[in-house]
């Protein structure tokens, strides 16, 4: 062996590392095989032998979440919510209140004697198109779940809902997933979403900074894919049609871990900023953002998306954000019927979680499971007919939270938004914007270019119909 | 050296051979020059903006040098690839948070996180980084030792483990970031610079001290000698009678120890991170390609070519690729590799 030839030797061997690294990166370090078997659960999956008997198909019902990656963390939520439906609505019993991995039994669909089959073999996925919709793949093609619930983050959604397409016979809902395209445009005739999407959950807050707070220009910023570009849509088209100008858009790669470069770069002679970094980069982000702003430099000049109205970001952040502005789905400090009905199911099926109910994670799945039973219950428990089914779940007014809850021709929800400022116990409401639909008073359509980083564009006129409402 | 190398090759392959080589160099070179005079222009268009995200990229090469400078001596010293150095980076944050949250043990109903003394941040600190590093030398006695030589059986070993922490730190610690509290103000005021973060100058002046006191330890001490003769040829150091075991364990766990404290670090500044260990992990694989394996200087060059490439990149790339910066990254590693193939301040193995 010449010493040329240790050369490339040395050469090869530091291309493979360097492979062999980006891999590593890439999975987060933890691309360990898929969890979902291993989370066996002890829930019932021989129930379904009335339904046999009574010579119709047997419903089974799969579970897509984020079990790994940035939204691993709201594992436990998503399923939370998923079987306090089953709890509520479907008479299941939870086999361990304090771990709702354990699973449930007996889930029946309601005034009938059909079971429902629940897979627990979990569809994992990891905030990757690609994973939930292998998974989804699995829990359809080889599980032969005939409703699936899920997934849990926007680029998942889109994948998930075009597979839609070439499974009519199996229906799908979503579960928390937030990107505007997943029923806008794709339209798939087998996917629901009983949950609004991204720029839903922004209704209300760019008149909000327009009208009361004075803002005439802004910057965006946001991670770099489709659920932040659906939320920044929201705030931009709003904002924008009262007559305000969004001076620069800017998109950090997700996983970004320093941004005070970014931060440095945002310009000064701006009225405020709407952020809409997410998970992890939200806590980076902000104190990053005081450390060299101050502790108090948020109030008045920061918006937030979903991220910074969350519970558990709050808890982290502390005072820094307090009496920022947020949009959420959710009023954290509701205290009317509809809001206690629902945390007490909850407490019911599992008393710890209660703690969670405004968390979205939780509430998404919550009313898409249970849009699932009341589907199956117009229908009487007989799915034989997949077209009749997805047609009496298109017409299902499911009970949430935040009131009762329908779906658009898009099968995507109509419901209230809330406007909440960061406060020591969580969050407080502003006000409600009654009634938001995906179309955002008209400014999104099938026609409309998909959110991204350019679009919306920035063009005054034709504002929605709450904004006129909201002022000083 | 590599012009050496050609020379003793010599003949009609060695020309064929390096004349692509000259293509490719000259080709980045023009590149690297362009990049240099764009930021130039904008520099003089701004030059607070310029001197801000200087200073940020020189302080993030700071942390950078710091996990780096400890992967590169296990490297140099033992041609082990510690996949598991980005899971240290990631745990010394980690237990530092835990020991600190038990230590200013915050009230759950009180929405102001409390303030850390210097003793809530020292001891977190110091516990934090000796647990790495015995945890580091506990992986190379146990699972290493016996692997000697068999670099990728080493190098699969120390993912396995790196999969295994990273999953735990997860199912432990949860998935949202989480800030380790300091003692010193947030920010102070700088010339031209303007307000700046205090942690992230600590963190620089931390990184020039871990540099100068392993230069000297390497220059200075026995250990040292035997660490720069073990890079050249561990076979003639162990046949002259030194305990080349008792050098290893020792080489782990300096190397661990330093990426407990960049965890710590990086925690301060940034934040605690489950994610962090395979992003770390890339930037030390990296630095030492870039600065040349085993090299101390090496690693410093890289970590500052690395931290501001990071810095520049962010805001100087048009906002519609700035998520493309990391590549840029890799055209350092493309061209650095062209031109010096054992790295800048490499040598033949």
């Amino acid at each position: 062996m010449n010493v040329r030839d240790k050369r490339w030797g040395w050469l090869s061997a530091g291309l493979l590392i360097i492979i062999i690294g980006i891999v590593a990166a890439a999975c987060g370090g933890s691309d360990s095989s898929s969890s979902s078997a291993a989370d066996t659960a002890a829930a019932d999956t021989a129930a379904a032998d009335t339904a046999a008997a009574a010579g119709e198909k047997k419903i089974v019902m799969g579970f897509l979440s984020n079990c790994e990656g940035p939204f691993g963390p709201f594992w436990d939520a998503t399923l939370a919510g998923y079987y306090t439906a089953l709890v509520q609505f479907a008479g299941a019993t939870p086999v361990d209140p304090a771990d709702p991995k354990a699973g449930v039994t007996g889930a029946m669909v309601p005034g009938t004697d059909v079971a429902i089959e629940l897979n627990t073999n979990y569809g994992c996925s990891d905030d990757k198109a690609d994973k939930a919709l292998s998974e989804a793949k699995r829990l359809v093609e080889q599980e032969g779940v005939n409703i699936l619930i899920g997934p849990l983050s926007g680029d998942e959604g889109i994948a998930v809902a075009n597979y839609a397409k070439t499974q009519p016979d199996v229906t799908f809902l979503n579960g928390i997933s937030g990107a505007q395209d997943t029923t806008l445009k794709v339209q798939a005739p087998n996917f629901f979403r009983f949950f609004s999407d991204g720029a839903q959950w922004t209704a209300g807050l760019g008149a909000y900074a327009y009208n009361v707070l004075g803002w005439r220009n802004a910057v965006t910023i946001g991670d770099d894919y489709s659920f932040p570009y659906t939320q920044t849509a929201g705030f931009v088209s709003e904002f924008c049609s009262l007559g305000g100008k969004i001076d620069e858009r800017i998109w950090p790669a997700l996983g970004e871990t320093d941004y005070s470069s970014y931060i440095a770069k945002l310009p000064d002679n701006v009225d405020g900023f709407f952020l809409d970094v997410g998970g992890t980069g939200t806590v980076q982000f902000v104190n990053q953002f005081t450390e060299v702003n101050g502790n108090d430099s948020l109030q008045g000049k920061v918006m937030g998306g979903a991220f910074i109205s969350n519970p558990a970001i709050i808890k982290e952040l502390g005072a820094k954000v307090e009496g920022v502005v947020a949009g959420s789905a959710l009023p954290s400090d509701a205290t009317d019927a509809n809001w206690t009905a629902y945390s007490d199911a909850i407490k019911a099926a599992y008393p710890e979680m209660v703690g969670n109910a405004a968390n979205i994670f939780l509430a998404g799945y919550y009313n898409n499971a249970q849009a699932a039973i009341l589907g199956l219950q117009a229908v009487g428990g007989n799915i034989d007919d997949a077209a009749a089914f997805q047609a009496a779940l298109a017409g299902v007014e499911i009970a949430t939270g935040v009131g009762p809850v329908t779906v658009d021709a898009n099968r995507n929800a109509v419901g209230p938004n809330y406007v909440v400022e960061v406060n020591a116990m969580g969050t407080k409401t502003l006000f409600t914007v009654e009634g938001v639909d995906q179309s955002f008073g008209g400014a999104f359509s099938a026609d409309t270019p998909n959110p991204d980083r350019d679009n919306p564009e920035c063009v005054a006129g034709n504002p929605p119909p709450w904004a006129a409402s909201i002022t000083k | 050296m590599a012009s050496g190398v050609d020379s003793t090759v010599g003949g009609l392959n060695g020309v064929m051979a390096r004349a692509p080589w000259r293509a490719g160099s000259i080709f980045l070179l023009a590149i690297l020059g362009l990049s240099l005079l764009g930021i130039g222009i904008q520099a003089a268009s701004d030059p607070t903006l310029f001197a801000q995200i200087t200073l940020n990229g020189l302080t993030l090469a700071g942390l950078y040098f710091i996990v780096a400078s400890g992967f590169t001596l296990i490297f140099g010293l033992m041609r082990v690839v510690n996949m598991a150095h980005g899971s240290f980076y990631m745990l010394g944050g980690i237990i530092a948070y835990l020991v600190q949250e038990r230590m200013l043990n915050p009230d759950p109903t009180s929405f102001a996180l409390p303030e850390a003394t210097v003793t809530s941040f020292v001891v977190p600190l110091v516990v934090s980084m000796l647990s790495i590093a015995l945890l580091g030398v506990v992986i190379q006695q146990v699972f290493l030792r016996w692997n000697q030589g068999q670099e990728l059986r080493q190098a699969l070993i120390t993912i396995a483990i790196s999969i295994i922490i990273a999953d735990q730190a997860v199912a432990h610690f949860g998935g949202i970031a989480k800030e380790i509290s300091v003692p010193v103000r947030k920010s102070i005021e700088l010339p031209i610079v303007g307000m700046f973060g205090t942690m992230r100058l600590v963190m620089l002046l931390v990184a020039i001290l871990v540099g100068v006191g392993l230069l000297l330890i390497i220059s200075r001490t026995r250990f040292g000698m035997i660490v720069r003769a073990g890079v050249d040829d561990r076979h003639m150091v162990s046949a002259l009678g030194v305990n080349i075991q008792r050098v290893f364990a020792a080489a782990f766990f300096l190397g661990a120890l330093l990426a407990g404290l960049a965890g710590v670090l990086g925690g301060a500044v940034n934040s605690v991170n489950k994610s962090d260990d395979g992003k770390f992990l890339l930037i030390s694989l990296v630095i030492v390609i870039v600065g040349g394996m085993g090299s101390l200087t090496g690693a410093a060059v890289g970590a500052v070519l690395l931290g501001l490439i990071d810095s520049y990149s962010d805001v100087y790339l048009p906002d519609a690729v700035t998520n493309y910066g990391v590549l840029l990254t890799f055209f350092l590693l493309v061209f650095v590799l062209a031109v010096r193939p054992y790295g800048l301040f490499g040598r033949a193995a």
